[in-house]
């Protein structure tokens, strides 16, 4: 008997691999022998579902129902002998990436099982109660990149861009930026990144000395503090400063 | 020194330590004064006193290191400190997402959709946000994408000891011939 799908499945699943995994354990399918018309006959009428509730990977759906007919009508195509050489079953590769899915979403198992066990146990929070924080220059100098680009979104959606009128073609580089940086921290060893927002007239600056800072880091040319996070960057001179 | 009073500076460094005491961050605590005992030993020691008396707590061994937690008859009372969203289960998608890091890390968010077959965008922010993941660089490759990895908070999180102690990943055949046990 078929089981006909139902509206709210099709959140049940994590995306097309997902949900060809389930047509293929619902059915008892060989995984290495999939037949390929009836997977993708099934498939489609899921997918059907998702464009209508426009779930947002309904395109990942949609691809894979693109590849799934593909696969069917390769395997309609005559196999021409040639010789002893070895011709690929059209299959193969989606089989593979089922494959490896299959281990990592059992692998997904396995840390919901150890997430289990550790969720009861409390242990002291990094950060929670810190007597370093009472002090207002106590300075995080280890800070990740990701802290740095959260920083600068918080910067940038508070940064109002002054209103000129004047129409002329604004022309910034980076390398333009990592010269006024350079500049700047020749002059003094250090500044805020929050007192260079104040000069710039317009975002796309800002956006272009910011990749520039990024750049100079990259470079070890500066070095970037922060007491906490969306708290303004600090610049200073680094090891490679002026190379 | 004592073996009492080094069992006390542990039990002090144990409270108020912000993440796992390790045997390095300890012999740097003690400075100048030699511990007659190795870490572990005094862990030891302390681990069975707590559990004599009976206490809330246990020493854990976790990211390569020690650290006190509350033991899971408490979490009725204990979580009642903390926001809810700070202790939310991870949804199936960070779940798969932070498994496919953690086997093959380091990894580009195109890796991880590869395997996924669906865009992971989203469990990415989550897992960054929640600091179970964080960027470690750039990928060499077109385009220079970042690379991810897991974490200390990571380890601590799922109460690993190293990224040594994950979870096997199966091979594949072993995987589907359970599923045909559970269908016969």
């Amino acid at each position: 008997m078929m089981i006909k799908p139902h509206r709210i499945d099709l959140e049940m699943f994590e995306g097309p691999l997902d949900l060809l995994l389930f047509l293929i354990k619902r059915d008892e399918l060989n995984i290495y022998d999939i037949p390929v018309a009836q997977i993708t006959k099934d498939f489609l009428e899921y997918v059907n579902l998702a464009k209508e509730l426009k779930l947002h990977s309904a395109g990942d759906f949609v691809l894979m129902a693109a590849t799934l007919m593909k696969i069917k009508a390769r395997m309609l195509l005559p196999i021409e002998a040639d010789g002893d050489e070895e011709i690929e079953d059209p299959r193969t590769e989606l089989m593979n990436m089922l494959l490896e899915y299959k281990r990592y979403k059992e692998a997904a198992g396995a840390f919901s099982n150890l997430e289990r066990v550790e969720r009861p146990h409390y242990y002291h929070i990094p950060g929670a109660w810190d007597p370093q924080q009472e002090d207002k220059t106590a300075i995080l100098e280890d800070i990740k990149l990701y802290d740095i680009m959260l920083t600068f979104r918080y910067l940038l959606k508070n940064y109002e861009e002054p209103v000129t009128h004047s129409v002329a073609i604004e022309e910034v580089t980076m390398s333009e930026q990592v010269g006024f940086l350079n500049g700047l921290l020749q002059a003094k060893t250090s500044l805020k990144f929050s007192s260079l927002l104040e000069q710039f007239e317009s975002r796309l600056i800002v956006v272009v000395t910011f990749l520039a800072i990024l750049e100079m880091l990259r470079g070890r040319q500066i070095k970037v503090k922060q007491t906490k996070l969306f708290d303004d960057l600090l610049l200073s001179r680094g090891a490679e400063f002026g190379n | 020194m004592e073996i009492n009073e080094l069992k006390q500076i542990v039990e002090a460094l144990l409270i108020a330590t912000p993440e796992p005491l390790t045997e390095t961050r300890f012999k740097a605590c003690m400075g100048r004064a030699e511990p007659v005992l190795p870490l572990d030993e005094i862990i030891e020691e302390l681990q069975a006193e707590y559990s004599a008396s009976d206490r809330a707590f246990f020493i854990k061994e976790v990211a390569g290191g020690y650290q006190l937690v509350t033991k899971a008859e408490y979490e009725i009372f204990v979580k009642g400190l903390f926001s809810k969203s700070g202790k939310l289960r991870l949804s199936q998608a960070a779940l798969e997402t932070l498994a496919i890091v953690s086997y093959r890390q380091p990894v580009t968010r195109n890796d991880i959709e590869a395997i996924r077959g669906v865009s992971s965008d989203s469990s990415l922010r989550t897992l960054l946000d929640r600091k179970l993941l964080e960027i470690r660089g750039r990928d060499d490759g077109p385009g220079r994408a970042l690379l991810y990895r897991t974490s200390i908070e990571f380890l601590q999180y799922f109460g690993l000891n190293s990224v040594k102690d994950l979870p096997k990943l199966r091979e594949v055949e072993d995987i589907l011939s359970e599923d045909q046990g559970e269908l016969v």
